[in-house]
C-alpha cells in the first residue's frame, strides 16, 4: 500500500474526551469504531480510501476490538457484505467512490433496501464531483431515491460528520433502512479536529460469536412474492419512522436570522461555502451567525415535509442550494409547499447552473441574483465582486497572451505501463492504427500527451466487452487495455468470458503491475506474496506471480503472451502478431511489470542498508548527451517520463532545446529500448554509479583510465 | 456578530509528490499550537501522479470567543486569498489566471523553477511557456511579489520543495506565530528533519533578505558562450552578436574537421555579407545571425564519426559525474545506445562505396551487422577504442557520400541566401531558418531532409526565380512553423498547398 498510516492508527485510540486531529475520512473511521460496528467493506478509490486502508493497517486494533474488516474485489461485493444487517443486530459499513460505484453495487443494493435491515447499515461514498473529480459527474441522490435508502450529506466539519456516523446508524436501526453517507472530495480531504468518544467492541463480532445463524423469514428475501409487501412497507412504514426519527434528533438544523422574510434550505455539504458567500455580502460571519436565516440538511433525503413547510411559511421567497442535476430536492420542496399551499416563492436552478461544483463564487453569484430581486441592499455587493474578479481574470488572461498549456496527471518516473504504449505506437506505425477500447486505471493516462490513445472508455473493467459490437464491424482488429485492477473487478468476467464464450477474434492487453496502482496500490488477488518481493528485490516482483495467466489458461485462452513490460521491442513485436495473426479466437497479452512505486518503496530501504554496511551498490540512470542531440524531441513523444525533459542548450548555436534527463531518473531502461526500437538517436547513453566499489572493479577502473583517459 | 473578524486565507499550488499535503499539515499543526482554529483541505485525486494540485488553509488570526466555532471555507474564493504560494511557474500562472492573486491583499510566493509539462517538451522546436509573461503578470496583479528558486533551495540542503515553501511563507510573514513554532512543528514529523529545517532556513533567509533589498531574485546568469576564435576583420561592420554567433561557427567548423574546414565557413559567410545590404537593418543583421547558426550547425552535422568522437571525449565523462552528482570514490560505467542503420554507414564511407551500399539498400537487401541495437560502453577499453576508430573515419569525411551530399545542398541555399538577401532581408531571415528542419537521425532525419525539399521546392526556388521573395516571406515563415508542427507532417502538407501568395500581393510587389 502507497501510504502508512502508523500515525494515523494511534488517533483511532483515542478515548472519551480526548482530540483527534486529522482527516475528514479518517475521522470517519473513528466514529464507526465508537459506534461499534461489527464489519467494515468496501473498494478502494478517491476520496475514500484511506477509510478502509487505515483499517487494513490496523490489525491489532481490529482484533481487539473484533471488527471484521474485509477490502472486496469490487463494490457489489462490498454492498452485498451488507446482507449481514439484514437478519443480525450488527452494524456494518461499507464505502467506495461513488457514482460508479454506486453503479457497480446497485444490484446487490436493490435486494438490500427491498428487504430492509436490523441492525445499522451505512454506506459511506465519495461523491466524486467538481474540482479535481475523476469520474462521470451524476448524483448518488438518485439511487437513495429508487431504493428508499436515506441520504445523509454533513455539514462540513469533523464534529458533524462523526455525529452524523453515529445518527446513521440509529437512524437505519429506527426505520429498517440502510442509510447512505455522501462525502464530497474536499470534506473527505478537510483536516480538522473533533471530541472524540472511547470505541466500542461490538456485541457480536469475531470475538463475540454467533453460537447459531439465524431463523428462516422468507419476507426478509428479496424474492416474490414478498417484495411487494416490501414495497409497501418502504412508504408506509420506514419513510415515516425515518422522518420522525429526523425530526426527533434535530438532523437538520436551523440558524435563524434576522431577514425572516427570506431563507436559505442548503445541501449540509455546502453549508460551509454558503457561509463564506454571506460573509462575502456582510450576511454572516466567521462563525456562521447569519441575517439570513438557513435551514441545513443534514439528511437530504427523505425530506421532513413538516420542517420545509415551516420554514418557509411567512416568508416571501427561499433560495434552495442544491449541488449538481437534476433539482430532485427543489422538486421536492416544491411539491410540499404545493400540497400544504404555501406560496413562497422557490428560487433555486433559475439563478444557480445546472451543472458542477457549487463553490463558494457560484453560491455568491445565485446569491446575488437572489438578493437582487429580494434584498436589493446587498446584491451590490455581490455584484461589485463579480466585477473584481471578472477585471482580475481579464488582466492575467491578457498579459499572459494566450492560455497556459495543461498539466493533466502522467505516469510516474519509471512507470512499467508507460513502455507498452511507445511499443503499441510503434507497432500502430507498421500495421497502421486500430480501435483502442481503454478502460479504468493508470493506464488511462495514455490517453493524455504524448500518447493520446483510446476510442473509448466504458466503465471499470469493461474495456473488452466495450470493443465487442466495434470488432464487428472492424477490418483491422480492435485491441482492448486493461489493468490487473480492473481484470479482477469486472474484466474477467464481463469481458473474458464473453469473447471465449462466443469465440470471438479479440486482442487484450492486461497491464499485470500487480495492484490496483491508481487508487494507492492496494492488493488484489495477483499481488505478489512478501516472500516473492523480498527474493525479487529490485528486479520486477510480478514475473513469477502467475495468478493471471493460469486463470486464462484454465479458462482455455487460445493465445497468451506474457512479455515484460520494458522490452519494447518484444512487446512491439507481440501486439503486430495479436494484431495481424491468422490464429482465431481471444488474444492476451500479459504485460509485466511491477507498479515503479511498490518497486522503489522495496528498494529504497535495501539501498540504503547496503550503503550503510559498505556493500558494492549500483545505482543506473539514463542521459542524453546534448552534444548529439538536435532538439528534436521525438524521445519525448515516445515517453514522456517526468524526468525527461527539455532545457536551453548549452551550445550557443543551438536555438531548439535540447533533452536531457533530470537526476530523479530512476533508470527505469525505457530510455534504452526506445532508442533501439525506434532507432531514435545517439545521444542516449546508461551510467552504472558504483558507490562502494570493490577492489577488483578500482583496479579495472584504474587500468581503464590510464588506457583511454575516459571515465 | 462578529463581522470584523475574518480568516487568513492560504493557497498552496504544488505537483503530485512534492510534499504539499505535508506542508499544509506545518501550517495546521504550527496555528494549533500557536493556540489559533485552523483547517486545511486539498484535492489530490488523481493529481497525485505528477499533475497539479492545490491545498487550501484557513485560520483564524486570533483565538476563537467563548462559545464560538469558526466556519471554514473548503474552497478558495478569487480575489480572497491572503497567502498564495506555488511551488513551480506555470502553475503560478494557472492561479493568476483563475484570480486567485488580488493587489488588494495577495502576498505570492512563486518558486521560479519550472517542471515542463509534456505538452511543452514533445514540440518538435521550443515548446516552453514564456516565464516572463508570469512574472509580469504577478508583478501587476499581487500586493507583494516575490519568487526565487524553492527547488533549488530543497536541492541544495538535501530536501524537498515544502521545506522551502514553509521557509519561504515564514520569511515572508504569512504567519502570525514566530519562526521557532515552525521549526517546533517541523522537529515533530518524521524522517529528514535535520534536511527540511535546513530547507526552511535557507528559504527563509532568502525572502528575508530579498524583501530588505527590493529584489528577490538575482538575474539569471547568461549561457556562457564559451572560448571562441576571433573573426576576421571583414565582418567589423556586423552587429556584435551576429559576430558572435560567425565566431561560434568559425569554432565550431574547426572542431568538426580542421582550419580549412573553418576557413570555407568564413568564406561562405564573407560571401552572403558581401550579397548583403548594409546590416545596420535589423532583418538584415537577423538574417545574416541565424545564417551563421545553420551554416555552422549544417557544416558540422552528426555522423557516425562525429557522434563516436564527442562520445569519446574526456570532458563529456567530468559532465556525466556532474550531472549524476556523483561522488570522486564512486565509479562510473557508461553504455551507448547505438544502432548504425546501413544508410549511416554509407553515409560515412567514400562516395563510391557508399553509393554501391545505397544500390543494395535500394535492391531490398542488406548489410550484416547492421540495424541492431548496440549497448557499447565507451568506458570499457575495447568499446572506447572501437568508438575511437569509428571517430576516425572523420578524416576522410571530405570524400564521403553524405559529405557530398550535403555540401551540393549547402550550396543550394547559399545561393538562394545571397539571392534573397538584397531582395528581401525578411524572405532571407525566414530562408536562414529553414535548415532547422534538418535535424535528427535515422527516420527523423530522413523526414526532416524531405520536409526542408519539399519547402525549398515549394516556394523558395519559384521565389527566387520569379523575384517575388517579398510576398513569399509570411508563406516561408509559415511553412517552417508548419513542418514542426507534428511529426506526420500533415501541417506541412496544409501549409504548402494552401499558403500561396495570392496574385494581388505578388503583383503589388
Amino acid at each position: 500500500m502507497e501510504v502508512s498510516f502508523s500515525k494515523e492508527i494511534e488517533s483511532l485510540k483515542l478515548g472519551d474526551g480526548e482530540t483527534f486531529h486529522g482527516e475528514g475520512i479518517l475521522a470517519v473511521t473513528k466514529a464507526l469504531l465508537q459506534a461499534g460496528v461489527t464489519y467494515v467493506g468496501g473498494y478502494q478509490g478517491a476520496p475514500v480510501s484511506h477509510l478502509l486502508d487505515v483499517m487494513v493497517q490496523a490489525k491489532d486494533l481490529m482484533g481487539e476490538l473484533g471488527v471484521h474488516v474485509e477490502p472486496c474485489t469490487n463494490e457489489a461485493s462490498a454492498a452485498a457484505m451488507l446482507g449481514a444487517s439484514i437478519m443480525y443486530p450488527v452494524r456494518g459499513a461499507v464505502t467506495w467512490k461513488s457514482i460508479v460505484g454506486t453503479n457497480v453495487a446497485s444490484d446487490a443494493l436493490s435486494n438490500l433496501a427491498s428487504p430492509g435491515v436490523m441492525g445499522g447499515a451505512l454506506i459511506v461514498v465519495g461523491e466524486d464531483y467538481g474540482e479535481g473529480a475523476s469520474v462521470i459527474q451524476e448524483r448518488t441522490h438518485a439511487f437513495a431515491m429508487k431504493s428508499a435508502m436515506w441520504l445523509v450529506d454533513p455539514r462540513p466539519n469533523l464534529t458533524t460528520i462523526t455525529n452524523m456516523v453515529e445518527k446513521s446508524f440509529e437512524l437505519s436501526e429506527a426505520s429498517n433502512a440502510p442509510v447512505i453517507m455522501e462525502l464530497r472530495i474536499r470534506a473527505c480531504h478537510v483536516r480538522g479536529s473533533f471530541k472524540t468518544k472511547n470505541n466500542v467492541a461490538p456485541k457480536i463480532s469475531a470475538r463475540q460469536l454467533q453460537e447459531e445463524p439465524a431463523e428462516f423469514l422468507y419476507q426478509r428475501l428479496a424474492h416474490p412474492p414478498v417484495t411487494y409487501g416490501q414495497e409497501k412497507l418502504k412508504y408506509d412504514v420506514r419513510v415515516p419512522a425515518a422522518r420522525k426519527f429526523i425530526t426527533d434528533n434535530r438532523l437538520n438544523e436551523l440558524f435563524d436570522g434576522s431577514h425572516k422574510d427570506v431563507g436559505i434550505i442548503v445541501q449540509g455539504g455546502l453549508y460551509n461555502g454558503l457561509i463564506r458567500a454571506l460573509q462575502e455580502i456582510g450576511m454572516a460571519d466567521a462563525f456562521g451567525q447569519t441575517d439570513i436565516p438557513i435551514l441545513a440538511l443534514n439528511v437530504v433525503y427523505p425530506l421532513v415535509p413538516e420542517e420545509i413547510s415551516s420554514f418557509a411559511a411567512g416568508k416571501q421567497a427561499i433560495l434552495i442550494l442544491e449541488e449538481g442535476q437534476p433539482e430532485f430536492i427543489e422538486h421536492e420542496i416544491g411539491t410540499i409547499l404545493r400540497r400544504a399551499d404555501i406560496n413562497t416563492k422557490i428560487v433555486g436552478k433559475d439563478v444557480l447552473p445546472m451543472s458542477g461544483e457549487y463553490n463558494s463564487e457560484v453560491i455568491l453569484g445565485g446569491l446575488t441574483k437572489f438578493a437582487k430581486e429580494y434584498l436589493p441592499d446587498v446584491a451590490d455587493k455581490g455584484e461589485a465582486y463579480a466585477g473584481e474578479v471578472a477585471s482580475l481574470r481579464g488582466k492575467a488572461a491578457q498579459n499572459m497572451k494566450g492560455p497556459l498549456p495543461p498539466r493533466p496527471p502522467g505516469f510516474c518516473i519509471g512507470c512499467p505501463e508507460r513502455p507498452v504504449f511507445a511499443a503499441l505506437k510503434l507497432a500502430q506505425k507498421d500495421v497502421g492504427k486500430v480501435h483502442i477500447s481503454t478502460d479504468i486505471g493508470c493506464h488511462a493516462l495514455a490517453t493524455f500527451e504524448p500518447f493520446s490513445f483510446g476510442n473509448s472508455i466504458l466503465g471499470y473493467g469493461m474495456s473488452m466487452a466495450s470493443g465487442a459490437g466495434v470488432a464487428g464491424f472492424s477490418a483491422r482488429r480492435p485491441i482492448a487495455i486493461m489493468g490487473d485492477g480492473g481484470f479482477w473487478h469486472n474484466g474477467l468476467l464481463s469481458g473474458v468470458t464473453s469473447a471465449l464464450l462466443n469465440e470471438r477474434d479479440r486482442v487484450l492487453v492486461i497491464m499485470k503491475n500487480g495492484y490496483t496502482s491508481a487508487t494507492g496500490t492496494q492488493e488484489v488477488i495477483s499481488s505478489p506474496e512478501d516472500d516473492r518481493k523480498t527474493r525479487a528485490e529490485g528486479e520486477s516482483a510480478t514475473g513469477s506471480e502467475l495468478t493471471i495467466e493460469k486463470t486464462l489458461n484454465g479458462l482455455g485462452v487460445p493465445w497468451l503472451r506474457t512479455v515484460h513490460t520494458y522490452r519494447v521491442s518484444e512487446m512491439k513485436a507481440a501486439l503486430k502478431e495479436a494484431i495481424t495473426t491468422p490464429t482465431k479466437g481471444l488474444k492476451v497479452i500479459v504485460a509485466e511489470g511491477e507498479c515503479q512505486l511498490e518497486r522503489q518503496r522495496r528498494i529504497r530501504p535495501i539501498r540504503a542498508r547496503n550503503l550503510a554496511a559498505g556493500k558494492t551498490v549500483m545505482r543506473t540512470r539514463y542521459g542524453v548527451d546534448e552534444d548529439t542531440c538536435t532538439g528534436d524531441h521525438s524521445c519525448i513523444r515516445l515517453s514522456g517520463c517526468p524526468t525527461l525533459t527539455v532545457k536551453t542548450a548549452t551550445d550557443p548555436l543551438k536555438s531548439d532545446p535540447v533533452a536531457h534527463v533530470l537526476n530523479g531518473c530512476v533508470g527505469c531502461g525505457l530510455c534504452g529500448e526506445n532508442a533501439h526500437a525506434a532507432t531514435l538517436c545517439p545521444s542516449f547513453y546508461r551510467a552504472e554509479i558504483v558507490s562502494n566499489p570493490g577492489w577488483f572493479d578500482r583496479t579495472l577502473a584504474r587500468l581503464r583510465k590510464a588506457l583511454t583517459g575516459a571515465a | 456578530m462578529e463581522k470584523a473578524l475574518a480568516p487568513t486565507t492560504i493557497l498552496v499550488a504544488a505537483l503530485g509528490g512534492e510534499g504539499g499535503s505535508v506542508l499544509a499539515d506545518w501550517i495546521v499543526a504550527s496555528a494549533i499550537r500557536f493556540g489559533l482554529p485552523a483547517q486545511s483541505t486539498s484535492v489530490p485525486g488523481v493529481a497525485q501522479r505528477t499533475g497539479a494540485t492545490s491545498y487550501y488553509i484557513e485560520l483564524l488570526p486570533q483565538p476563537a470567543p467563548a462559545g464560538l466555532e469558526p466556519v471554514f471555507a473548503l474552497v478558495p474564493i478569487a480575489g480572497r486569498v491572503d497567502v498564495v504560494v506555488s511551488s513551480e511557474l506555470l502553475e503560478s500562472g494557472r492561479l493568476l489566471e483563475r484570480g486567485f492573486i488580488s493587489p488588494d491583499r495577495t502576498t505570492f510566493i512563486s518558486s521560479s523553477s519550472r517542471v515542463l509539462t509534456t505538452m511543452e517538451k514533445m514540440q518538435m522546436g521550443d515548446g516552453r511557456f514564456d516565464n516572463e509573461r508570469i512574472h509580469d503578470t504577478a508583478r501587476e496583479l499581487a500586493k507583494n511579489y516575490i519568487h526565487l528558486d524553492l527547488e533549488k533551495l530543497a536541492q541544495d540542503n538535501g530536501t524537498i520543495i515544502s521545506a522551502t515553501m514553509f521557509g519561504a511563507l515564514a520569511g515572508a510573514g504569512a504567519f502570525p506565530w514566530e519562526r521557532s513554532v515552525c521549526e517546533e512543528v517541523i522537529r515533530e514529523g518524521g524522517r529528514g528533519i535535520k534536511q527540511s529545517l535546513a530547507g526552511f532556513a535557507a528559504a527563509f533567509d532568502a525572502v528575508q533578505n530579498a524583501q530588505a533589498e527590493g529584489v528577490a531574485e538575482a538575474p539569471a546568469p547568461q549561457a556562457s558562450t564559451g572560448p571562441a576564435p576571433d573573426a576576421p576583420s571583414s565582418f567589423a561592420d556586423l552587429p556584435a552578436d551576429v559576430r558572435d554567433l560567425i565566431n561560434h561557427g568559425l569554432a565550431r567548423t574547426i572542431d568538426y574537421q580542421d582550419e580549412d574546414y573553418g576557413e570555407l565557413f568564413l568564406e561562405r559567410m564573407r560571401a552572403l555579407v558581401s550579397a548583403a545590404p548594409p546590416a545596420s537593418d535589423p532583418l538584415v543583421a537577423h538574417a545574416l545571425g541565424e545564417a551563421a547558426r545553420r551554416l555552422a550547425l549544417w557544416m558540422a552535422y552528426e555522423d557516425i564519426p562525429r557522434v563516436a568522437d564527442l562520445k569519446t571525449r574526456g570532458d563529456r565523462f567530468a559532465r556525466i559525474r556532474e550531472e549524476a552528482e556523483m561522488q570522486p570514490d564512486q565509479l562510473l560505467r557508461v553504455y551507448e545506445y547505438l544502432k548504425p542503420g546501413a544508410e549511416e554507414i554509407a553515409d560515412m564511407l567514400p562516395k563510391a562505396w557508399g553509393e554501391r551500399i545505397m544500390k543494395r539498400l535500394d535492391a531490398g537487401k542488406g548489410l550484416p551487422f547492421t540495424g541492431r541495437g548496440l549497448a557499447l560502453s565507451t568506458t570499457s577499453i575495447s568499446g572506447y577504442y572501437m568508438m575511437r576508430a569509428m571517430a576516425r573515419f572523420g578524416r576522410i569525411r571530405r570524400r564521403s557520400l553524405r559529405f557530398h551530399h550535403e555540401q551540393e545542398a549547402i550550396g543550394l541555399w547559399l545561393d538562394a541566401m545571397a539571392k534573397a538577401l538584397p531582395r528581401s532581408p525578411d524572405f532571407a531571415g525566414a530562408l536562414a531558418e529553414l535548415p532547422r528542419l534538418r535535424k535528427g537521425y535515422g527516420e527523423t532525419q530522413a523526414r526532416g531532409r524531405k520536409n526542408y525539399n519539399a519547402v525549398f521546392d515549394t516556394i523558395v526556388a519559384p521565389a527566387i526565380a520569379s523575384g517575388s521573395e517579398a510576398a513569399s516571406a509570411a508563406w516561408l515563415r509559415k511553412a517552417v512553423g508548419a513542418a514542426l508542427a507534428d511529426p506526420e507532417s500533415e501541417k506541412l502538407a496544409g501549409a504548402l498547398a494552401n499558403g500561396a501568395p495570392s496574385p494581388q500581393s505578388m503583383a503589388a510587389q
